[in-house]
């Protein structure tokens, strides 16, 4: 089959440049070996970490770093990619709720608070304005989700002035299970019996400790949180919110479903296990690209193509020891800090981010890939999300800003 | 300041400090030991973990393998917990000289060294993954040591006989009346209290840090740090030690050791134990060594490299730091120095570390009148409280040069021999799949427990006892949940979620300073998923500000600090 655009790549960056292009009417086909970072992630959209008004400091930035990837996507990509987002939350069912500009403080599961743009509503009463309104909160947890520990989080709340208390409930009678990792929990609050008993639980807790709010781990439920937080409240007459655990992260497999259901809805495909090893062009147009399939290689054609694949955590960039990184579906010149004793900070948690990961491949306004020379390796090649250079996504707390941008710059082109 | 008596101060917690402890308690000798650290915080806590068969000092220093090849008998019966009954190869690769074979084995008979040879066709069924163009194959008594766990069971030894193990305990000073040392002042490192130690003798096992020790009661111990470098790989490709049959020379072994393998080690000289780092190139050049044992070796994942010193001891001109012997020696300053009350334990390793102890304890007992033997060689250690109470008996090995003692072992029907499956085992008869705290080294949450129960200072002193963030992860799920517990179980006493953040913050870091030698590829992408953790979803980089060194942990004292600090 011909498809007029294959986005290599399921990620955030990669679902949205898919939808913009089937929105288009573009048969799409997005072609990843698996999921993207949704499932690692906090699962909220992170625009600019050091900032209170992340919008503003944005609109700083792509002045003073005309290289960095929100430059090229541009801010007014950036805030159509917001409103492009959170309809496809609505949607679902699944409400995205901030404002890009100003940041959200969120508990985190050690009990820090992480700011942040957007939160899906199932975390939004745990914000930390609300959390200092002197009513007490109580933080809850299972034994045995091993991903998410209340003692330690109300004690740090505590530290920072936040009156929280932390408990475990007792798990309710489940069938047999050898693990409890937070999917296989989220899939528990499917059932309406397991929910119950936790909401008894829950309302006695709140009734004897006067708690305003109770914090569970971000396992609520994996098709409909926001049913299961409203239940919550109403059993027991306190706001309810999640914290995002260790992953898997259950919100940002939400996130995911969410734009799995939009795209699939505009017409779009998704083939998961595809694993894209090399491309096949002449000149700059690239034609083909070949994944892994059984006994075979797999060639897929297409007009044009995004590449979506992600940064050294993605996958998209591979680093050697001898101080190369490559770009690993279809070898594109990566833009790397010079050489392997330039690659780290001597301390993990340096404020400034380790260089090594600032590499990635370098684009055009239109977010074509450019070589050493500064031409342009594929006309018809957009890179989006963790693959582009010049910025760290994770240290600038812009993980999902960058992707959506980039990602819905790349849909419109 | 308080002021405690002993009879015979023991400074250092490595292997041999503690079966000195261990050996003076049997023996009804008042003893106290202090270490800076953790035990096993210096050099024993940082070698490949062999238990040597004595194979590698054959020819160079026969002496050692004389004594290695005795130990390593003595050891499997007194902790076989602590043993994996690998079996060792020295195989003539192309690159070496086809000549040392006959020689090896004629100073293996020389030295008491059991030896076979073996076929390249039987070598190749046993270890698939070796090189074809190996010649000849001979096979030794080599094993693997857990040498975190053996020195934490001699402690417990040592303390059921009634001595006392100061761990985080610095020595400030040793005290010197005229020409005898009395005593010392140590420094509590968890609160800063200083408390005088009066005794009647001071043994100095502080190893790699025994002359920095002999230098504060005015004597001159020269003690060569040769920092030895080793990378543990994400895979067991053997299961059998392997040794290049030549003269011990860098990135010659390969080591099978828990779930990884270990390949070592470099042997540079470095001024200072305190001061050194890890090279690029070093990393390189065993892992390209690793190649001609392994074909493919180098393209395996390098979860992280680090380096011990070893104590050399220096008391002659020597050119090459290999060329030291590896045999201790007892200094007996009275003689050497004329300094009564005190002897230095230098040299040695980790397999002679309990005959090094014997003679130590036998020249403190003559002097102190006490005439009770040694009897260390044949009591056997007890099990820790994070061991698993196991019962299952892994098979004999039946055939080999090691058959005759497994079987003599065996028969002693002590604690079974530790094998690869074991915490696997323990896992499904327990069902505690849903309770690992660290899915890599499959450390239960019972375990990591007793870890904490058992006194630890911080999270590393936790990871040396159930191994807890040694795995391909590093630490990206379990150093988030085992700070929670620590935190848990230790609240009531007084640690402080400001304590638990800054043991979380330290152990990170500690980690990291080891996985930057080998970061790329696989592991590179691992350390930014656990940065991704960290940073992304944790929010760990806002604790620091609610941070702090206490409540009984000890987590960045500079008396501590050892590793990598780079010069």
């Amino acid at each position: 089959m011909n498809y007029e655009t294959i986005v290599i790549g399921a990620g955030l960056s990669g679902m949205m440049a898919a939808l913009g292009r089937a929105e288009r009417g573009e048969r799409v086909m997005v072609l990843a070996k698996g999921h993207g970072s949704t499932h690692w992630a906090a699962g909220c959209l992170d625009l600019l970490a050091e900032a209170e008004d992340p919008l503003g400091a944005i609109n700083q930035l792509v002045q003073a770093k005309p290289a960095h990837p929100y430059a090229l996507a541009g801010v007014a990509a950036l805030e159509q990619a917001l409103t492009r987002v959170r309809g496809v939350g609505e949607a679902a069912g699944y409400p995205l709720v901030g404002n890009a500009g100003r940041n959200l403080l969120m508990p985190t599961a050690l009990g820090a608070l992480r700011p942040t743009a957007f939160v899906p509503a199932t975390m939004v009463n745990g914000e930390a304005r609300q959390l200092g309104d002197g009513r007490p909160t109580l933080i809850v947890g299972l034994h045995e989700l091993r991903d998410f520990f209340p003692p330690l989080i109300a004690a740090n709340l505590r530290a920072q002035g936040y009156p929280a208390e932390g408990v475990y409930l007792e798990l309710p009678p489940v069938e047999r299970s050898h693990d409890f990792s937070p999917v296989v929990v989220a899939r528990l609050f499917e059932r309406p019996a397991f929910r119950a008993a936790i909401g008894r639980q829950l309302a006695v807790l709140v009734r004897k400790g006067g708690y305003a709010r109770v914090g569970l781990p971000a396992v609520l439920g994996l098709y409909n949180a926001v049913e299961v937080v409203r239940e919550l409240q109403a059993l027991t007459g306190a706001l309810i919110f999640e914290i995002p655990t260790l992953p898997t992260s259950v919100p940002g497999m939400r996130l995911f479903q969410a734009f799995e259901q939009a795209l699939t809805k505009a017409g779009g495909r998704i083939q998961i296990g595809g694993w894209v090893l090399r491309g096949e062009g002449s000149g700059s147009h690239l034609h083909a690209v070949f994944s892994e399939a059984a006994s075979r290689e797999q060639r897929h054609m297409a007009r044009r193509w995004v590449l979506a694949t992600g940064g050294i955590m993605g996958g998209g960039l591979r680093a050697e020891h001898t101080g190369v990184v490559n770009e690993t579906a279809l070898g594109l010149p990566v833009r790397t800090p010079s050489g392997r004793s330039d690659w780290f900070q001597a301390r993990f948690l340096d404020e400034a981010g380790h260089p090594v990961f600032r590499a990635g491949i370098a684009v055009d306004a239109q977010l074509r890939p450019l070589d050493a020379a500064d031409q342009i390796v594929y006309t018809n090649v957009a890179v989006v999300g963790s693959a582009l250079a010049d910025c760290d996504p994770i240290r600038e707390g812009c993980l999902e800003g960058i992707a959506l941008a980039t990602g819905f710059a790349a849909g419109q082109l | 300041m308080r002021t405690i008596e002993t009879d015979v101060l023991v400074i250092g917690g490595g292997a041999t400090g503690t079966g000195c402890a261990r050996d003076l308690a049997m023996r009804g000798i008042r003893a106290i030991l202090v270490e800076k650290g953790d035990l096993t915080h210096g050099t024993t806590g940082r070698y490949h973990g062999l238990l040597h068969s004595g194979g590698r000092y054959v020819t160079k220093d026969p002496q050692s393998a004389t004594e290695c090849a005795r130990e390593n008998v003595v050891l499997r019966k007194i902790m076989p917990h602590c043993l994996e009954d690998t079996s060792g190869f020295f195989v003539t690769t192309p690159w070496d000289d086809p000549a040392y074979g006959d020689v090896f084995v004629k100073n293996c008979r020389l030295t008491g060294v059991p030896v076979q040879e073996l076929s390249v066709q039987e070598m190749l069924r046993r270890e698939p993954m070796l090189n074809p163009q190996i010649s000849r194959v001979f096979e030794v008594m080599d094993g693997s040591a857990d040498s975190f766990l053996a020195t934490r069971s001699t402690a417990l030894s040592a303390e059921e006989y009634g001595a006392q193990i100061w761990t985080y305990h610095h020595v400030v000073d040793l005290v010197r009346e005229g020409d005898r040392v009395t005593g010392a002042v140590v420094e509590d490192l968890r609160n800063g209290e200083r408390i005088g130690i009066l005794c009647a003798y001071v043994l100095n096992a502080a190893g790699a840090w025994a002359g920095k020790i002999a230098a504060m009661a005015g004597v001159t111990v020269t003690v060569l740090p040769g920092k030895g470098t080793m990378v543990a790989m994400n895979h067991r490709m053997v299961n059998t030690v392997v040794n290049r049959c030549k003269l011990p020379d860098d990135g010659d072994i390969i080591v099978p050791i828990h779930t990884v393998a270990v390949i070592g080690t470099t042997d540079v000289h470095v001024p200072d134990p305190d001061v050194y780092g890890i090279e690029p190139d070093e990393i390189q050049f065993m892992l390209a060594e690793g190649d001609k044992l392994l074909p493919g070796f180098s393209q395996y994942r390098a979860l992280r490299a680090w380096a011990g010193v070893r104590p050399l001891y220096k008391d002659r001109d020597v050119v090459n730091d290999r060329d030291i012997p590896r045999t201790f020696k007892l200094l007996d300053h009275a003689e050497r120095d004329g300094v009564e009350g005190m002897l230095s334990i230098v040299g040695g390793k980790w397999t002679t570390y309990r005959l090094m102890a014997e003679e130590s304890v036998d020249a403190l007992a003559k002097r102190l009148g006490n005439t009770r033997p040694c009897r260390t060689a044949e009591e056997p250690l007890p099990l820790p409280p994070t061991e698993h109470q196991t019962t299952f008996r892994p098979p004999i090995r039946t055939t080999g040069p090691g058959a005759r003692v497994a079987a003599e072992v065996e028969a002693l029907q002590r604690a079974p021999l530790y094998w690869l499956g074991k915490h696997l085992s323990e896992v499904e008869r327990e069902q505690s799949f849903a309770d690992l705290i660290c899915e890599c080294e499959m450390a239960s949450r019972s375990r990591v427990l007793a870890a904490i129960d058992a006194g630890a200072k911080n999270l590393d002193d936790i990871r040396r006892d159930v191994r807890m963030g040694m795995g391909p992860c590093q630490g990206g799920w379990c150093i988030y949940r085992t700070t929670a517990l620590l935190f848990e179980r230790r609240g009531e006493d007084g640690l402080s979620q400001a304590n638990s953040n800054d043991a979380l913050l330290h152990f990170l870091q500690a980690r990291w300073k080891g996985l930057v030698p080998v970061l790329w590829g696989d592991q590179l992408r691992q350390a930014r998923l656990d940065e991704l953790i960290y940073v992304g979803v944790l929010g760990a980089d806002r604790l620091r500000s609610i941070a702090e060194q206490g409540g009984g942990l000890v987590t960045d004292n500079p008396a501590v600090a050892t590793e990598y600090v780079k010069a």
